[in-house]
């Protein structure tokens, strides 16, 4: 009985010492969490859908840049319904979310966020759990059930791959060409502005309705059109501060085009 | 060589021998459809980007749930000081044991990358519940391996060739508050965040509710709890080498109805609270579940069977006396608890909110395990129970009759009132 009670008291006392290790360790290492909105740069995309068509050449063109196995879609065009005759659509990339749900999930840490907002994915140490597919509120994220081992049926016509194909088990998702972004970024481009430094999906569309560039600039073409128009943005009551902006369809709007 | 023949031979007409046939047999299959799954890829499967969890998912939480009774009886006896259920206790460790190991068999089927199962415990992101559930079932899969040694060191084989590492063994016995004390506090933290895994799930709203934890940390007591007590009656009804003590296993089952009720008042809360507003996706989930395809799921396997009966049955003294109404009380309790792990994953994922915008558009999808999905599955509950059924003939898993002897560390006889 009182080996009992010893081993029980030692138990807490070992308790509140490791507790107390545990807070000190915490006090010097100081993990907080980091959303990626510190970055000297905010990537976004505003999507016009006034002035999409629903052609589906920036699906193509994503598909021969990113490699992408044709069953997949990292940047779907949806049909959202139609205003006054007029068909409506919505393409949908990955939302890049300041409060990302699959970067919080992620047991390993594969997703996380860059400085510049892009939510990235580490191919290399997903273990393929699918969490993050069942957390993320846009369904931008797509699993390799088989590998893609064959024929890109968009290359060459739409472009040639610029990342390595991602191995069967994980999930892939778009990161708003972040590839084109930093190659074009190292010789002085302006993601944006010069083609080569923008996503490609924004720089194929044959009718401008996808604009790219940095929120904390005030005079970047995004920031010049969200001051200017009225916008949206997917699922906003769930919190996440998706970078991707919608400008919408409206009666005015039809006729103007 | 013929001695092992001759032995074979003696044995597969008996029940002992077609029973191992037949789980051999199921291994087998499971063994074929889990290498096909690590060749062909998980294309072979049912799931889909729209339904990533199914069978598998289920399986997994169904065994750590209903392994709960080891922390749940270790924590009665050796911090409460309810000593003369240590035997009952003993069979919940190993039932314990059996069921993680069944989880992490489920896992490693259900991951894309098998091949990465280490990363999950290199790198750490401490933000997700998946996290922090990993990490609770290592260690705690741990502290059952140190809490089952004891049981591991009556081998009979072992303490023959090895007898000095089965005293050792045997002498772990010795630490079994500590290990009750820590095993408590790693399960009650992933027994709840498993519930709290769909609970955080902002997009969908059937989910996302902080009781959750809460049902999922009881639901996982009283399947435990009945699993323990099924399993410890069962084999004392097919073997000799299993004896149970049965006034210990009734006050436990009266126990266990007590906590049904408590698990009814949770779930009538639960569902209460959802019905009152309406919500985009929340609602029509609950449809589903209610009205549905989950609805034959929900109706007679969590609720009328899986709860109500079990618990009138478990409170009612004529037929919690009777053997027979107190076993199937113990196993309808088992299948609610699975029933509603099956429920609570699919109806989220079967219920696909778009992200259009105006009003919410909610639409249904459908996921049927396939053959490979139950051939693997069917497999690891065989496992589960061909390692019991060893340890009911070699380990004495399941022998009241174990009161007070192997327990050094106090000297009580099974009907005295133990004071700390």
């Amino acid at each position: 009985m009182t080996e009992n009670n010893f081993s029980r008291r030692d138990f807490i006392k070992l308790t509140a010492v490791g507790v107390a290790v545990a807070a000190g360790a915490k006090a010097i290492t100081k993990v907080e969490a980091s959303t990626g909105a510190q970055g000297e740069h905010q990537w976004a995309m505003v999507i016009d859908q006034s002035k999409c068509t629903g052609c589906d050449q920036c699906n193509l063109v994503c598909h021969a840049h990113n490699d992408i196995n044709p069953d997949i879609q990292w940047n779907k065009v949806i049909n959202a319904g139609e205003i006054n005759g007029k068909m409506v659509y919505l393409p949908r990339p990955c939302m890049q979310c300041e409060h990302a749900p699959c970067v919080e999930v992620c047991p390993v840490g594969a997703s996380y966020y860059r400085d510049d907002g892009i939510v990235m994915m580490d191919y290399d140490k997903c273990i393929g759990c699918r969490y993050c597919e069942v957390a993320c509120p846009y369904d931008a994220r797509s699993f390799n059930w088989e590998a893609f081992t064959g024929d890109n049926p968009a290359v060459p016509e739409w472009g040639e791959p610029e990342v390595e194909r991602r191995p069967r088990g994980v999930p892939e998702k778009c990161a708003f060409c972040y590839n084109r972004i930093d190659r074009g970024m190292a010789v002085g481009l302006v993601p944006g502005v010069d083609a080569e430094a923008t996503p490609a999906c924004c720089v194929a569309c044959p009718t401008g309705a996808r604009a790219f560039g940095d929120l904390k600039d005030p005079n970047s073409n995004v920031s010049q059109i969200l001051r200017a128009h009225p916008c949206y943005r997917l699922r906003e009551n769930l919190g996440t501060n998706p970078r991707v902006y919608y400008l919408p369809v409206t009666e005015e709007r039809v006729v103007e085009g | 060589m013929s001695t092992i023949i001759k032995t074979i031979r003696e044995n597969i007409t008996r029940p002992w021998g077609l029973w191992l046939l037949f789980l051999g047999a199921l291994m087998f299959t499971a063994v074929i459809a889990g290498l096909s799954v690590f060749w062909f890829g998980l294309s072979i499967t049912n799931l889909t980007d729209l339904v990533p969890w199914g069978l598998w998912i289920t399986i997994d939480l169904s065994s750590i749930a209903v392994s709960a009774g080891a922390f749940s009886l270790c924590a009665g006896v050796y911090l409460f000081g309810l000593k003369r259920y240590a035997p009952i206790a003993r069979t919940a460790t190993f039932v314990g044991l059996i069921g993680y190991t069944m989880a992490m068999l489920a896992l490693i089927l259900d991951i894309g990358r098998p091949d990465r199962f280490w990363k999950s415990l290199v790198y750490w992101n401490t933000h997700s519940l998946l996290w922090e559930v990993t990490m609770c079932v290592m260690l705690y899969l741990t502290v059952l391996l140190f809490e089952t040694m004891p049981i591991l060191a009556s081998f009979e084989w072992l303490r023959r060739k090895y007898p000095r590492i089965a005293e050792k063994m045997e002498q772990v016995h010795h630490y079994a508050p500590v290990l009750a004390i820590i095993g408590l506090g790693l399960s009650s933290l992933h027994q709840s965040s498993l519930g709290a895994v769909y609970g955080v799930i902002k997009a969908r709203p059937i989910w996302y509710k902080p009781e959750m934890s809460v049902l999922f940390m009881f639901s996982a007591i009283v399947g435990g709890i009945a699993l323990t007590l099924l399993a410890s009656m069962l084999s004392a009804r097919l073997t000799s080498k299993a004896k149970v003590n049965d006034i210990l296993v009734e006050r436990v089952a009266q126990f266990l109805g007590y906590l049904m009720i408590g698990y009814l008042y949770f779930r009538f809360w639960d569902w209460l609270a959802q019905t009152y507003t309406y919500e985009p996706g929340r609602t029509e989930a609950f449809e589903l579940l209610t009205k549905g395809t989950l609805s034959f799921n929900f109706w007679f396997g969590e609720m009328i069977f899986g709860a109500l009966i079990p618990t009138f049955l478990l409170l009612y003294k004529p037929t919690r006396l009777s053997p027979f109404w107190r076993m199937l009380s113990f196993a309808m309790v088992v299948g609610g608890v699975v029933a509603f792990r099956y429920d609570t994953n699919l109806v989220g994922l079967l219920t696909v909110i778009s992200y259009l915008p105006g009003e919410a558009a909610i639409s249904y999808t459908s996921y049927h395990p396939s053959l490979v999905e139950w051939a693997a599955g069917l497999g690891i509950i065989s496992y589960g129970l061909l390692a019991f059924s060893l340890g009911v003939k070699y380990l004495r898993v399941v022998d009241h009759r174990l009161v007070s002897g192997e327990h050094e560390t106090v000297q009580v006889n099974a009907d005295e009132t133990v004071r700390a």
